[in-house]
């Protein structure tokens, strides 16, 4: 299994490396929104002294580790696989005796996201020099527990677009629908405002939601701004929803592959 | 093989519906299609049932649309039939199970299954370690395949830069590093020139020899069908028609012969009389004509009998024509 997977990071990566200038304007085009966020915030905090008790720095730094967040915890599947369920081009890695999301569409991912965080990291230490953030509230504790956030952020937020690209099955809309959930993800992701100046309400819905746990939880997480029973409770959130998504996506694949029509003889 | 082995493919009265969303063009009919959808029932395949043995070479023929590749998807698992059974090789082959996928392979012509902008070097590679072939095991095959593919010329290069002769044969080989039991190719040399149809047709009689996989094509070229199959099953409108060899076909469908008549000194001569023309003739005396074949001897008597005949020949009906009418029956 490992070498079937090594295969493909080599193959994957090699592809990528290829198609690297069209990588270099989706992390710019991918930056733009935090970077906008990020000044506008900083001005209404600037302007007001703060922000519900939120400072210039406290937006800088919240904003300056979403960027590596997001990058780590970010998905493509839906403009991996919905095309291939459309043009019949699934039936092609369906012959293989291997999972054809948790094979290629997972590495596929891995190294678009590897080769376009190598690219973020001069962008960010820039962004850094820029803004001159303090970062006093990141400790060795808070990076060490980050880990297992982002990585677990990653995979739900993956079975997350898997499941919403499995759609493709029955509906040709799965774009529109992708954007519309896009929309959520980063109102009640943390990505649009920081969850703590939304109102109770929308907090409340947001803790309710998965897309929290992969953006606004790991980065509090870093910055040091949660108190160790949040950590626990986002800790079970993502085992929680680990599960429901991983039963969720068996579920939604196995009856998607039977109705795919294997298009385009 | 072993006696007591079950056939490799085993089909019985299988069928695919679709349904498919039907409306007429314009605006008006797609606002009306948003609130009322009209539905059609497709019978892509209906209640075909046959059995292959293992090491056959059966070719699968029909019009398009006749449901050939339609039932070579639901053998290769790709597609769920709507009702029937098939095996191949013991196992359903929607059910997917790893066991059945390496054990089969299917090639569809013009589909791209090689990563494009990689060489296919890398492609089988990945294969061997999906197939989980050993060393030794992925190199001896490859050296086969590449002996009788020609494969070091054109396995180093993007999959892009081949043409599409070259890329067939990669697509080939790649399907082929698993030496599979059952091979299902769908259209294996559409788009290819003569040459290169030629030497994928020998590629294919000398692997079903060294291996005695067991074969299943479909195409359009009868020289495919001549070439490979011993025998062939011809679909139509999702039923099976025909299944056997081919000069049991001819019999069946088109008991007769083509007579060419050669006439001596640009002699004019009505051949109506002696059988159906087949082709009209032009100016320099050549004629031919369809005769049943149990009168081809008679005839050909009389015609050498009554006229100056420079050359007489006797064919059988060309295999298009026989496969024609077997379409329209």
């Amino acid at each position: 299994m490992t070498k079937i997977y090594l295969r493909l990071w080599q193959m994957n990566w090699a592809v990528q490396w290829q198609y690297r200038a069209n990588l270099m304007m989706y992390l710019l085009y991918g930056l733009v929104s935090p970077v906008v966020f990020l000044s506008v915030w900083r001005s209404v905090a600037a302007s007001q002294g703060e922000v519900s008790g939120l400072t210039v720095n406290d937006f800088t730094t919240y904003y300056l580790t979403l960027l590596i967040v997001d990058k780590l915890t970010s998905e493509v599947t839906i403009h991996l696989l919905a095309h291939k369920v459309y043009d019949g081009t699934l039936s092609n890695e369906l012959l293989l005796p291997i999972h054809p999301v948790l094979t290629h569409t997972l590495v596929n991912n891995l190294a678009f996201k590897a080769l376009t965080f190598i690219v973020l990291v001069p962008i960010w230490v820039m962004l850094y020099l820029l803004f001159r953030p303090d970062f006093t509230g990141v400790t060795a504790v808070t990076l060490l527990l980050a880990v297992p956030a982002v990585i677990f952020g990653f995979v739900i937020n993956f079975l997350l677009g898997a499941v919403i690209t499995c759609f493709a099955f029955w509906t040709t809309r799965i774009y529109a629908m992708s954007e519309f959930m896009y929309g959520f993800l980063i109102l009640l992701g943390g990505t649009f405002v920081p969850l703590d100046l939304l109102p109770e309400f929308a907090q409340r819905i947001a803790q309710l939601l998965p897309f929290q746990l992969f953006l606004y939880f790991p980065i509090q997480l870093v910055l040091g701004r949660l108190a160790f029973n949040e950590i626990l409770i986002n800790f079970a959130l993502q085992g929680v929803w680990f599960v429901l998504l991983a039963l969720a996506f068996v579920w939604i694949w196995r009856a998607g592959v039977k109705r795919f029509s294997a298009v385009g003889a | 093989m072993k006696t007591g082995e079950q056939d490799p493919v085993i089909v019985d009265c299988l069928s695919k519906v679709y349904r498919v969303a039907e409306r007429e063009g314009g605006f008006k009919a797609a606002v009306r299609s948003f609130f009322k959808r009209k539905y059609l029932d497709v019978k892509a395949v209906h209640e075909v049932s046959f059995r292959i043995s293992a090491g056959e070479v059966v070719g699968f023929l029909g019009p398009n649309g006749a449901g050939k590749t339609t039932t070579l998807k639901m053998l290769a698992g790709l597609l769920h039939p709507t009702s029937g059974s098939a095996q191949v090789l013991g196992f359903k082959p929607w059910e997917r199970s790893p066991a059945f996928l390496r054990q089969m392979s299917l090639v569809m012509g013009q589909r791209n299954r090689l990563a494009w902008d990689l060489p296919a070097a890398d492609s089988f590679l990945l294969n061997q370690a999906v197939y989980r072939l050993s060393e030794a095991e992925f190199h001896s095959t490859l050296k086969e395949l590449d002996e009788l593919l020609d494969l070091s010329p054109i396995m180093r290069k993007p999959v892009r830069n081949l043409s599409l002769g070259e890329r067939m044969k990669c697509e080939l080989a790649a399907a082929l590093l698993h030496r599979p039991r059952v091979l299902f190719l769908d259209e294996p040399t559409i788009g290819l020139d003569i040459s290169a149809q030629a030497r994928i047709r020998a590629f294919l009689r000398e692997y079903n020899h060294r291996t005695g996989a067991t074969i299943l094509l479909t195409s359009h070229y009868m020289a495919d069908v001549t070439a490979l199959c011993e025998r062939i099953l011809i679909i139509h409108h999702g039923e099976l028609k025909y299944d056997g060899d081919l000069s049991g076909l001819s019999r069946r469908i088109a008991p007769y012969k083509i007579i060419g008549v050669d006439l001596m000194n640009d002699v004019r001569a009505d051949l109506n009389l002696y059988g159906t023309p087949v082709q009209s003739a032009d100016g320099n005396g050549k004629h031919r004509i369809q005769v049943k074949a149990g009168e081809v001897a008679q005839i050909t008597a009389r015609i050498l009998a009554e006229l100056p005949v420079l050359d007489l020949t006797i064919e059988d009906p060309p295999i298009e024509d026989v496969i024609e009418r077997a379409f329209q029956e």
